[in-house]
C-alpha cells in the first residue's frame, strides 16, 4: 500500500522528508518508505530527534519536531528513506530543570528512547566502552519480522515444571562448556540436549534487558580484576534484549539470535521465563546519569520525595514510579511486547512488592498495576512469579495480591527446608506445609493455580555446594569489605569451613545436597533448580556473586564428571517427579486437593512428631480411595531422618497386595543412592526401614 | 555492493559482492527478483560477500519464500564461517541449503536437475 496519501511527506529539514506520526504506537515503527518515531514527554516544552551514523562520535542530523508534530503530550514523526539499518536515534529534550519540583531536563542531553527495540554501545560483553561517548547507550530501529513459522506459547501447566534458573553468560561462559560462543544465547541452544537429558523444562533466565555491565565498575581489592555489574538487574532499556549476550550483538543480530534461541528452546518442549527488573533503572539517584527517563520525563518515571529526591525502596538509587499511569503503561507494552515479539512464557518480577506501592511510596490492597498484569488478555497465559519482597522492607510472601493468577517465589520455603536440611528442631511443622505447596501461605485464597515457586538456592546467596561447605558467606572478593550480601543463609559447612579434603566431610556434602534435591523434588509447588547446582557448582563461599564475571560465579562444567553421582540424582529426582502425577497435583481448592491423600507419619507409622524437638518427618501420598485412579498409580512414602543418629521408621501398610520399594536412600553409596523411574527395588522388611543419619528415603508402594 | 549473475549448467548463479545490508538490500532484492520464475533453479555465491546484516539476511529469506511459491529450487555456496555462523545462530540457515563451494552447489542442484 504505498498509494496511501498519509505515506507522502509534508515536511522537510534539510535533506529529510517528514511528516507528522503516529502517535502510538511509541518507539519506532518501520512504515512504507520511512521510519516512525514517537515518544512521550508530559512536561517537555521541546524535543528533537537525533540521528547518528551507526558507531558515529557526532550526530549527523537533529531534526526538531515541529508544534503541529506534537498530539497532546507525544511527540511522532515520520523521517522517509533512512537507511535505518544503520542509523542510531535518541532525543533531545527541552524543559524546566527545577529538581525541587521533580522536574531535570537538560538540553545538552542526548537520551535513549524509553522504548528502544534494539540498544547499542555495549555490543560486546565486558569490552571497555569509549568514556567520551556523547551518547553511550543508543537506539536502534529493529525489522521486527522474525518468521517463527509454527512457534507459541507452551502453556505447560505450572505444576508440571520445572524450572532452571541460569545467567545467560555464566552458564556458558567457562571453557569447559566447550560452546562456540561462550556465554551467548546462542550457546544455550548447544547445551538443549543437555537440558533434556537433565529433564527440566523450563529456563529462567536472569535479566536480559538491556544493561550496562561497567556500572559502578571498580577494581577487587582481592583480586585486582575489574569488578562488573554481571547480574545485570539494572536495566538501560526495557524492550531491548542485551547485546552483549549475543554472539551477534556486533552485528546488530541480538533480537535474532534470542528469538531463534527461543524457537529452538520451545521446539524442545523448554519454556523461557524472564527476570524482570522493574522497580528501578540504571540513572541512579540525584548524583547518576542521565541515559534517557530522567532526560525525558523525570517526574513522571520516577518515585520521588516531596522535595524531589529519589525515593530507594529498590536499594539501587531511585524507583520506577509503577503506578503512575504512564509508567504503568510502559511497562504492560513491554511485557505484551515481550510475549509477542519474543513469545516469552513468562516472567519473574524482581522486587515485585515495588510495584504494589503507590506513588508515594505506601503499599496499595489492590494495586492498578499488578491488576492489570493478572488480567491482560495478552499475557492471559503468561506465568506470573513475584519475588514479594523489596528492600524497602515490605515482605509479602503469602499476601502478595495475586487474583489467582500471580505465583511467588515461596522464600519461607527456602528458609523452613534450609533450617531443617542442617538438623535444627521442631521445624516438621512448617516443613509439612512446605511439602504440601504452603497451604498456610496459600490456601486462604483458594488459588485454582499453583502459587508456590519452591527453591532451596537461587542465584542470590550460596549454591547449593557452598550452603554445605560454609557457615558464613566470604564475599571478599566483591570490594566491600564481606558487608554486602544476606547474612540469614541457614547454612551448615558440615564440619569444615570450606573446600575439604576429608572425605567424611565431603560424604555428608554430597548426602545434604541429595536431601535438598529429594525434598524439593517432591515438594508439591513448581521447584526451581539453581543453575549449577545439579553438578555441585561452588561459588566458594560468595553469596552475592553480582560483579564476579569470572570463574568464580561460571559454571564450571568438568564437575559435571567430577560430580556425576549428585547429577544422576537430581536426573532421577526430576524423571520421578514427571513419572507421579501426584507430586504435581495443582489445586488449593478444598475439593481438588482432595485429589490427594496426603498422610503424616514418624518413626511410628501415622504418628508424626510435631514436638519442638522433632528433626524426623515422613509422608505417605496416595489417591483417595473413592479415585478410580489409585488403582493403577502407586503410593509414595518419604522418610526425612534430619537427626545426627539412624532411625528405624515404621511403614505404613498398603492395600492389595502392594509393596514398599525402595526408589531413592541418600545415605547409601552411588550407585544404590538411587534408582531410575519403574525400577526400584523390592524391600525384604515391608515393616520398618533404618532411615540413616542426615538421610532421606523415598519408598514407592507397587 | 555487487550483483553479477551468469548462466552456468542450467542454472542461475548470482555472486553477491561486498555488504549485504539494508542500504544495498532493495537493489539486491530487485536483482535476484529478474531470475524468479516456474522451476528456476539459482546458486547464490557469496565467496565475495564481505558484511551482511540482519536486512540483507531477510532479503535471502524475502526471496526464499518467494522461490517456494513458484516451484524454484535454490542452493548457497562460498559462505565464509563467520556469515555461515551467523545464519545458523539467527535461525536463517534452517531455510537454506548451503555448500561449501560453487562446484559442490552445482553439481548437487544439476544432479537434481537431471
Amino acid at each position: 500500500m504505498t498509494n496511501r496519501i498519509d505515506l507522502h511527506p509534508t515536511h522537510s529539514h534539510g535533506e529529510f522528508k517528514l511528516r507528522a506520526g503516529k502517535p502510538l504506537p511509541f518507539g519506532t515503527t518501520l512504515v512504507p518508505g520511512g521510519v516512525n518515531f514517537s515518544v512521550f514527554s508530559r512536561f517537555a516544552t521541546a524535543c528533537d530527534l537525533v540521528l547518528f551514523k551507526k558507531h558515529a562520535p557526532t550526530p549527523f542530523a537533529e531534526i526538531p519536531f515541529p508544534r503541529e508534530f506534537r498530539t497532546g503530550n507525544v511527540f511522532s514523526m515520520i523521517v522517509f528513506d533512512v537507511d535505518y539499518e544503520n542509523i542510531e536515534y535518541g532525543y533531545r529534550m527541552d524543559g524546566p530543570y527545577d529538581p525541587e519540583n521533580g522536574h531535570r531536563f537538560d538540553k545538552e542531553k542526548i537520551l535513549l528512547d524509553p522504548y528502544a527495540k534494539l540498544v547499542s554501545g555495549r555490543d560486546v560483553w565486558g569490552k571497555e566502552p569509549d568514556w567520551n561517548n556523547i551518547f553511550p547507550h543508543r537506539g536502534q530501529i529493529l525489522a521486527d519480522d522474525f518468521d517463527w513459522e509454527d512457534d507459541c506459547q507452551l502453556e505447560t501447566p505450572f505444576e508440571d515444571l520445572v524450572v532452571y534458573e541460569m545467567h545467560v553468560r555464566g552458564f556458558t561462559a567457562h571453557a569447559s562448556s566447550k560452546v562456540k560462543h561462550p556465554g551467548t544465547f546462542a550457546a544455550i541452544r548447544d547445551k538443549i540436549p543437555y537440558l533434556k537429558d537433565l529433564g527440566i523444562n523450563c529456563l529462567e533466565l536472569m535479566p536480559i534487558h538491556t544493561f550496562d555491565e561497567f556500572e559502578n565498575s571498580k577494581i577487587s581489592p582481592v583480586t585486582g580484576e575489574r569488578l562488573l555489574n554481571y547480574w545485570g538487574y539494572s536495566n538501560v532499556g526495557f524492550f531491548a534484549p542485551k547485546a552483549g549476550f549475543a554472539a551477534t550483538g556486533k552485528f546488530g543480530m541480538q533480537a535474532d539470535e534470542l528469538k531463534n534461541t527461543i524457537k529452538t528452546l520451545h521446539k524442545n518442549g523448554i519454556e523461557v521465563i524472564l527476570d524482570v527488573v522493574f522497580n528501578h533503572t540504571a540513572e541512579g539517584n540525584e548524583n547518576g546519569h542521565y541515559i534517557s527517563y530522567r532526560g525525558i520525563d523525570n517526574k513522571t518515571y520516577y518515585m520521588l520525595t516531596p522535595e524531589g529526591y529519589y525515593y530507594n525502596f529498590s536499594g539501587c538509587g531511585n524507583t520506577l514510579n509503577c503506578n503512575n499511569p504512564i509508567v504503568r503503561n510502559m511497562i504492560l507494552d513491554c511485557l505484551r511486547y515481550w510475549v509477542t515479539d519474543y513469545h516469552i512464557d513468562g516472567f519473574r518480577f524482581d522486587l515485585a512488592a515495588i510495584l504494589g506501592r503507590d506513588q508515594n511510596g505506601a503499599p496499595m490492597s489492590s494495586p492498578p498495576l499488578l491488576e492489570t498484569l493478572a488480567f491482560d488478555p495478552i499475557l492471559g497465559k503468561c506465568k506470573l512469579i513475584a519475588e514479594a519482597w523489596d528492600a524497602g522492607g515490605l515482605y509479602q510472601v503469602g499476601s502478595f495480591p495475586s487474583w489467582g493468577r500471580w505465583a511467588e517465589w515461596n522464600g519461607k520455603y527456602r528458609d523452613d527446608l534450609r533450617k531443617f536440611l542442617k538438623g535444627e528442631p521442631g521445624l516438621a511443622g512448617a516443613v509439612s506445609q512446605r511439602i504440601q505447596g504452603s497451604p498456610d501461605l496459600y490456601q486462604w485464597e483458594a488459588r485454582e493455580n499453583c502459587a508456590s515457586v519452591n527453591f532451596i538456592t537461587c542465584h542470590d546467596g550460596f549454591t547449593l555446594m557452598d550452603m554445605v561447605s560454609y557457615d558464613g558467606k566470604h564475599n571478599e572478593a566483591n570490594g566491600e569489605n564481606n558487608s554486602d550480601g544476606g547474612n540469614d543463609n541457614h547454612s551448615w559447612n558440615c564440619g569444615w569451613e570450606g573446600s575439604s579434603e576429608d572425605d567424611e566431610v565431603n560424604r555428608l556434602r554430597v548426602k545434604q545436597i541429595k536431601n535438598a534435591a529429594a525434598m524439593l523434588l517432591i515438594s508439591h509447588g513448581t521447584p526451581m533448580i539453581l543453575a549449577g547446582d545439579e553438578i555441585g557448582n561452588t561459588q566458594y563461599g560468595n553469596n552475592n556473586a553480582y560483579c564476579q564475571d569470572n570463574e568464580l560465579s561460571w559454571l564450571n562444567w568438568d564437575q559435571l564428571s567430577e560430580n556425576a553421582e549428585i547429577h544422576n540424582f537430581f536426573k532421577q529426582m526430576i524423571a520421578l517427579r514427571k513419572t507421579h502425577p501426584m507430586l504435581r497435583y495443582s489445586s488449593y481448592a478444598q475439593n481438588a486437593a482432595a485429589d490427594v491423600e496426603v498422610s503424616w507419619h514418624g518413626t511410628s507409622a501415622w504418628h508424626a512428631d510435631w514436638s519442638g524437638e522433632a528433626r524426623t518427618l515422613a509422608f505417605m501420598c496416595r489417591r483417595w480411595q473413592s479415585d478410580e485412579r489409585r488403582a493403577f498409580e502407586p503410593d509414595l512414602y518419604v522418610a526425612m531422618n534430619m537427626h545426627w543418629d539412624a532411625h528405624g521408621f515404621e511403614l505404613p501398610g498398603l492395600e492389595n497386595g502392594r509393596r514398599w520399594h525402595v526408589f531413592a536412600n541418600t545415605d547409601m553409596p552411588h550407585p544404590q543412592d538411587i534408582a531410575t523411574p519403574g525400577n526400584e527395588i523390592l524391600l525384604d522388611n515391608q515393616h520398618d526401614f533404618m532411615v540413616g543419619p542426615r538421610s532421606v528415603v523415598v519408598l514407592i508402594g507397587k | 555492493m555487487e550483483v553479477k549473475s551468469q548462466l552456468k549448467d542450467k542454472v542461475n548463479v548470482i555472486q553477491i559482492i561486498g555488504d549485504l545490508d539494508s542500504n544495498s538490500a532493495p537493489a539486491a532484492e530487485a536483482e535476484m527478483a529478474k531470475h524468479i520464475v516456474a522451476g528456476c533453479c539459482i546458486v547464490l555465491d557469496f565467496s565475495g560477500l564481505h558484511y551482511i546484516s540482519s536486512a540483507g539476511l531477510r532479503v535471502l529469506l524475502m526471496i526464499g519464500k518467494q522461490l517456494k511459491t513458484v516451484g524454484g529450487r535454490w542452493a548457497f555456496c562460498g559462505l565464509s564461517e563467520e556469515t555461515a555462523d551467523i545464519m545458523e545462530m539467527t535461525g536463517f540457515s534452517g531455510f537454506f541449503t548451503m555448500y561449501p563451494d560453487l562446484k559442490t552447489a552445482l553439481s548437487n542442484l544439476s544432479a537434481k536437475q537431471a
